[in-house]
């Protein structure tokens, strides 16, 4: 579809959706954070998988959740990762733990902070980042102020 | 105890030039070690019967390099190229840490199925930027990283010291005596890649940074080289060129890394205690019988990390014990006395076994620890594939 001279831009590397992600991918193209959970034990996964890790099972579905987070940890990157990110340095990344169980972590940039006003724990909501047609990627950022 | 502890010995090292990007093929580098290690220990390629590594290539993101010979050396073509195909007994390849195999290979001599093994890794820096996710699409675990810049191992190790200073509150400051520290061991390591470059406390703190608070100087240093430790029984190693250094433990790690994100600091120190456990249990000795200690510092914070997972140190007390000084030539545990990855180049664990070897056969130089006995070599982040090594004075 895009021309020549646009596919040599550097593009920000997109997920490639396989058989646990795709769901977690579609609802974030929705934008609903859903995320992966056992139907037998009630553990939460992320990242998916085709078993649950803490039980076994293979009997899975996604359920959506708060998109409420604490901040775990972060790192402001200085050396670019790849073309796509040449022109967004410093880069904020953060370690996010979901509110629905402890340690069920996950990456995402902090839109909007600033590396200085980050504290553990800081509590932060989802929100979505469309980067193409058809993929948003689940953004977390700082709840109200206190950052 | 393990059955078969101070059997097995290291009778040779060999190193070949270790450099940023070499115009040598990596396989004549892989030969020129082990043509080093092999003449180390008073033996010629005629007596080698087996021969382990893990060739695989660490770059991360692009196209990786799998080219025989330029981006890996495996152990078949290296038996070729040594023209010592048709007397190996005993081939290991493993596609964890070269440390495995070295595992593998002390098993196949303390078995009898080989008498003379060696373990090499060969490393190859490929050409442009080494780190850099140029792919349109980020597929397994990377779907849930690259997309948001973070592919970068630096960033990762950084999520980990970052939580690690706001949890007990350190800074950059409390790291940089053992750079400095570190850097001026590497000054006594001839094979050391920053050999004549010391840092002093303000380099360190003024460092380019990659992820902050991980600096370039947090970060071992690629290079296209290769290092090769030959392995025999106690027995033979006593009638061979050198002291022999005496396995007396070992242990490999299996508690895998979290899925969500590449590595968290809990993960870490659950991982680094379960090796812990394996390699006391398996030398049958503790903490406080190690004269010296060579922890992987492929980044700088598993230092502190593995002083605290094998119970050096409490939980938190690590970086303490490395800001006071504790860590120096001369202090109460000489850590990475010749300088580890971040001053001698990176071998993927090899420069900590050899390190750990060197100093109980009285090999080390300058940065000898006066009459050490005991020495403890950790390998990888603590995560799945990390090993653990215990090297022994012979006293018999
Ligand atoms: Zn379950």
């Amino acid at each position: 579809m895009s021309d020549t001279s646009e596919k040599q831009e550097a593009v920000r590397p997109r997920p490639f959706p396989d058989d646990a992600s795709a769901d977690y991918w579609r609802a974030a193209n929705e934008g609903r954070l859903a995320i992966q959970r056992c139907r037998q034990c009630r553990h939460w996964n992320h990242a998916p998988s085709m078993n649950c890790p803490a039980c076994g099972s293979v009997d899975l579905a996604f359920e959506d959740v708060s998109g409420e987070a604490k901040l775990f940890s972060w790192t402001e990157i200085h050396h670019s990762p790849g073309p796509a990110f040449a022109d967004k340095l410093p880069l904020l990344v953060g370690i996010v733990e979901l509110v629905e169980q402890p340690h069920l972590l996950l990456v995402a940039n902090l839109p909007g902070s600033r590396a200085e006003d980050l504290r553990l724990g800081m509590p932060l909501q989802v929100e979505f980042e469309r980067i193409s047609e058809d993929c948003a990627l689940p953004q977390f950022r700082a709840v109200g102020g206190q950052s | 105890m393990w059955a078969f502890a101070n059997k097995v010995a290291v009778a040779g090292i060999g190193y070949s030039a270790l450099t940023r990007r070499s115009e040598t093929p990596l396989v004549q580098l892989a030969k020129d070690a082990i043509d080093t290690a092999l003449a180390d220990a008073g033996l010629t390629r005629r007596d080698l019967d087996g021969i382990a590594t893990s060739p695989g290539m660490p770059r991360y993101g692009g196209a990786k390099g799998t080219v025989e010979g330029v981006d890996v050396v495996t152990p078949w073509y290296l038996g070729e190229q040594l023209g010592v195909q048709n007397q190996i007994a005993y081939t290991g390849w493993t596609n964890g840490m070269v440390t495995q195999a070295f595992i593998d290979a002390a098993m196949a001599v303390a078995s009898g199925v080989c008498s003379h093994a060696v373990v090499y890794r060969a490393l190859h820096v490929p050409a442009g930027s080494y780190i850099n996710f140029d792919s349109a699409y980020a597929s397994g675990q990377d779907q849930y990283f690259a997309p948001f810049g973070f592919s970068v191992p630096p960033a990762w190790a950084a999520t980990v010291l970052r939580r690690y200073f706001e949890m007990f509150g350190y800074s950059r400051e409390d790291m940089a005596r053992y750079i400095v520290d570190n850097r001026a061991n590497t000054q006594l390591n001839p094979n050391g890649y920053w050999l004549g470059k010391t840092l002093e406390r303000d380099d360190y703190l003024d460092a380019r940074m990659i992820a902050d608070p991980m600096s370039i100087l947090d970060c071992d240093i690629p290079v296209d080289g290769c290092a090769a430790i030959l392995l025999t029984s106690a027995e033979r190693a006593r009638d061979l060129r050198q002291k022999p250094a005496l396995l007396s433990g070992m242990a490999a790690g299996t508690h895998s890394p979290p899925t969500g994100v590449p590595m968290t600091l809990e993960d870490i120190w659950t991982g680094c205690e379960q090796v812990a456990d394996r390699i006391w249990a398996s030398s049958g000795m503790a903490p406080g019988d190690m004269d010296n200690a060579h922890l992987y510092d492929g980044f700088s914070p598993f230092v502190f990390l593995w002083l605290e997972g094998l119970g050096i140190c409490k939980r938190g007390e690590g970086l303490a014990f490395l800001r006071d000084g504790h860590a120096a030539l001369g202090g109460k545990l000489p850590i990475n006395t010749g300088g580890g990855a971040l001053g001698e180049g990176r071998l993927h664990g090899m420069t900590q076994m050899i390190e750990a070897a060197s100093q109980v056969s009285d090999r080390c130089g300058e940065r000898q620890v006066p009459g050490a006995r005991r020495a403890i070599a950790t390998i990888s982040n603590g995560l799945t594939k990390s090993t653990a090594f215990v090297f022994s004075r012979d006293e018999t």
